[in-house]
């Protein structure tokens, strides 16, 4: 049988070819869409390891630092510039709507971000999301921590440095193994040109591991953390780029001005601007929302218009071949025989264009462009998508012989051998 | 001639209403999803105020130092511009501004953002703004540090209520700015010239950014004719390979004088930052395929239903073949037929085009956006309608054209 409607389908080249080609690229745009939903749906399900509700994030803008300065002269500056930031943090705790504030380089939502990696010992080399914090960042975000403690003051002046790792980071570094208080395996790199005045970089220790902090929020792809400790009164560790502050349920807007004027009176050339946690979070959201969105009405769009193109051609086709259907009919097959013929020659044709769009799609990933994607999406998503696009297409195919099928099946045989 | 194939178009599209439907919509569509990325390029990129002299201008809108190792892609600082890119040959005005910053006045319980743009007084000159209330401010407001701001009309809407703005102060990141002029707003997707309030560089916090050689910074210079713009770009080029890079980490900087599309280009991933050639063909060269793939479907779809059309019509090509018409003039009524079909649907595009630019408009996607279908953007539309007409239409006439006549008269091929 599948033999024979091969055969008749080869009979139809060209037209089916071209019909073939239309599905093919339909399957092709619903794949992207798919691929991107199914991705964005997965990464929302994993928890983002942190809570924004009434925290403020305050952008602090200050003057840069002079390229060309010696080293010594710019760790002086930043030594000046961290005592005005601990006064800070000091002003801000003393204002009664303020619960916590704390310093740190990047925050939830905002665009900047800090990568970094490490080489281990073992060879293999681990990039992650990097951030300093003070020791208030971790409660003032609610973080929950799975294993451990967050920094605190009995790390000062500890010979190692401590860091927050998350999940995902401490399973690749340890495997199953405790990490709390194990130190990172870092291989120095021989190439790194360091300043003689620096000291050598101190060894990581962990002592605690967080769910996680997925700081571009819900839709972004998880990744490992490492969270280091950043204490503004010793020497070394720059100056941190943000204020937190975490206000008590019921503050207004109000509060904004004279939070500024407060900071603004004890660094006068810094600037300020605060944005709530909620305006950020919901531009970021956007950010990834409104493309997907976009390419799904387009891709919705594109879908209407391949349905009704697939139903008038195959309607058309279905109108010349009726004295072929006739002759069945003449011969003995029932309506629903009929019916099944014409779907059947569907369905074959979109297996066709099925196993090209597979051959298609599963060459993407090995290509040398696409690294990059390999690490965002995760092959089960990816096989996932393959396979919920072409469920979908096949509906759509067999959704467009629908009314075809069922005026081939219906027209009496004795027309149907009239008809001209 | 032609308008014998104006009214055999018009019977046949009326007969089959369906088909006519579907390749409409398909066409309309298709059409309103380019012309909507065409009139948003256009607005971003095509000459208009406050940029109307953009055939004259250039500007440095990123910068990228580098050396073993090491890369700093940024905007370029102050101090380049101000000791390089001064008596450029060929130059009639050159302005130094500042990226925008977000700042936040606070009227009692409300807080309201604007984009500062901290300019020299050149820019005034440069960038043709129309004035509604006051003037620019000063050579002399610059070199004196005046707080005085230059605000849209926009921001006179949010900072005072629409009232007239002349000579009333506002506080805006800490700093208080007497208002000496109200301009007409400017779209967000004019990166150049856009901005809320405009203030003199000089009101800076600190001045730091005067020793900088990068970070922070544009210029835009104003040429006296077109022919100069090579000219001020070579110079410039030449004139950076002599500059003292800071430390030893950088032995490299590109910053080149160039259009905003090729500075967009340069930016992209296709773009090569450390090249100071124009960068934009590679920009267009991957819109062009976008474009193409976003196309195919469409094509696929009208080149089907096209044919369909046609089997339909099998008997009357097979009446004409065999009373002698030749292969040519048979391809010529189809691909007619298909264009004056594609520009009904263009024509159909470009309505809802309107309404859906009008929307985002509404929407507030970009800030200020007037979008609209001018003549210009009509033209991309028609020329647009007429490219994907010729496009979708030659396979299926040079089908129907192969048609065998005993076959066609029958009803259709056998295959």
């Amino acid at each position: 049988m599948t033999r024979h409607l091969v055969r008749l389908i080869w009979n139809r080249k060209r037209q089916n070819l071209l019909l073939t080609i239309e599905i093919l690229c339909a399957f092709l745009v619903v794949f992207v869409v798919v691929l991107f939903g199914l991705t964005f749906a997965t990464n929302a399900r994993a928890p983002l390891g942190f809570e924004t509700e009434r925290v403020w994030t305050i952008d602090v803008g200050r003057p840069r630092a002079l390229p060309g300065a010696d080293a010594a002269a710019n760790e002086a500056n930043a030594a000046r510039e961290r005592e005005i930031f601990t006064r800070l943090l000091a002003a801000a705790r003393e204002l009664p709507q303020i619960e916590l504030a704390a310093g740190t380089f990047t925050a939830p939502y905002v665009n900047a971000t800090w990568g970094s990696g490490v080489t281990l010992t073992d060879g293999r080399k681990l990039d992650f999301l990097y951030n300093r914090v003070t020791d208030d960042v971790v409660p003032l975000l609610s973080m929950p921590l799975v294993a451990g403690r967050n920094f605190g003051r009995q790390d000062d002046g500890a010979g190692t440095m401590p860091v927050l790792i998350n999940r995902a980071l401490a399973s690749a570094l340890f495997g199953d193994g405790n990490p709390i208080g194990q130190v990172i395996p870092e291989k120095p790199d021989p190439k790194e040109r360091r300043d003689p005045s620096e000291p050598a970089p101190r060894q990581k220790r962990v002592v605690g591991v967080m769910q996680d902090f997925r700081q571009h929020g819900p839709y972004s792809v998880p990744g490992m953390v490492m969270f280091e400790r950043l204490q503004l009164d010793a020497a070394h560790g720059g100056v941190p780029d943000r204020l937190l502050v975490r206000v008590r349920p019921g503050t207004t807007v109000a509060l904004e001005p004279i939070l500024v004027r407060r900071l603004q009176r004890e660094a006068a050339d810094w600037s300020f601007g605060i944005s709530t946690m909620d305006h950020l979070r919901e531009r970021k959201e956007n950010d990834y929302l409104m493309p997907l969105t976009v390419l799904a009405v387009i891709a919705g769009f594109l879908l209407l218009m391949v349905t009704l193109g697939l139903t008038g051609v195959v309607w058309q086709s279905v109108t010349v071949r009726l004295r072929e259907f006739g002759l069945r009919r003449a011969a003995g097959a029932s309506g629903a025989s009929v019916r099944r013929q014409v779907f059947a020659e569907m369905a074959v044709m979109t297996t066709f264009a099925l196993l090209a769009g597979g051959l298609i799609v599963g060459q993407v990933p090995f290509l040398p462009l696409s690294r990059e994607m390999v690490s965002v999406v995760a092959p089960g998503i990816y096989v996932g998508a393959v396979a919920l696009s072409a469920a979908a297409i096949y509906c759509l195919t067999l959704a467009c012989g629908w009314y075809p099928s069922r005026l081939a099946a219906r027209i009496p045989p004795a027309d149907a051998l009239r008809y001209e | 001639m032609l308008s014998h194939y104006l009214t055999m178009t018009l019977a046949v599209l009326k007969r089959r209403p369906f088909y006519t439907a579907i390749s409409l919509f398909g066409i309309s569509f298709t059409l309103l999803v380019l012309m909507v990325i065409t009139a948003i390029a256009d607005h971003a990129l095509a000459p208009m105020a406050p940029e109307s002299r953009q055939d004259r201008m250039l500007g440095v809108h990123s910068a990228t130092m580098w050396g073993e190792g090491n890369q700093w892609n940024s905007d370029a600082g102050y101090l380049l511009f101000d000791r390089y890119a001064r008596q450029l040959p060929g130059v009639e005005t050159l302005t130094i501004f500042a990226s925008y910053q977000t700042v936040t006045t606070y009227l009692g319980d409300q807080r309201v953002s604007s984009a500062l743009k901290r300019t020299d007084a050149a820019f005034w000159r440069v960038f043709d703004f129309t004035f509604l209330e006051g003037g620019p401010y000063t050579e002399a407001d610059v070199t004196e540090a005046r707080f005085v701001a230059v605000i849209t009309s926009a921001s006179r809407e949010r900072l005072f209520a629409g009232q007239p703005a002349l000579g009333k102060t506002f506080e805006a990141d800490g700093q208080s700015f007497r208002v000496v002029g109200v301009v007409d707003n400017v779209p967000d997707i004019r990166m150049t010239p856009f901005g809320d309030v405009f203030a003199p560089i000089t009101t800076a916090k600190t001045d730091a950014y005067k020793r900088e050689i990068m970070g922070g910074f544009h210029a835009v210079v104003l040429a006296r004719t077109t022919d100069d713009l090579p000219i001020i770009r070579e110079e410039f080029n030449a004139r950076l390979t002599k500059v003292e890079l800071p430390g030893k980490d950088f032995t490299s900087l590109v910053a080149p004088f160039e259009t905003a599309y090729d500075s967009l280009a340069r930016e992209s991933p296709f773009g090569d930052r450390k090249d100071p050639a124009r960068q934009g063909a590679k920009l267009t060269l991957f819109l062009v395929i976008a474009a193409l793939l976003f196309v195919t479907l469409p094509t696929v779809n009208l080149v089907n239903v096209n044919i369909s059309r046609i089997l339909e019509r099998a008997s009357e090509i097979g009446v004409r073949k065999a009373f002698g018409a030749p292969t040519r003039s048979l391809i010529a009524q189809f691909v007619v037929e298909n264009v004056i079909l594609t520009l009904a649907g263009g024509a159909i595009g470009l309505v809802l085009s309107a309404l859906v630019l009008q929307a985002i408009n509404q929407s507030g996607m970009f800030a200020h956006s007037t979008l609209a279908v001018n003549p210009r953007v009509f033209g991309y539309g028609v020329v647009l309608a007429i490219a994907f007409g010729l496009f979708s239409g030659v396979y299926p006439a040079w089908r129907m054209a192969r048609l065998h006549p005993v076959e066609a008269l029958k009803g259709g091929p056998a295959r």
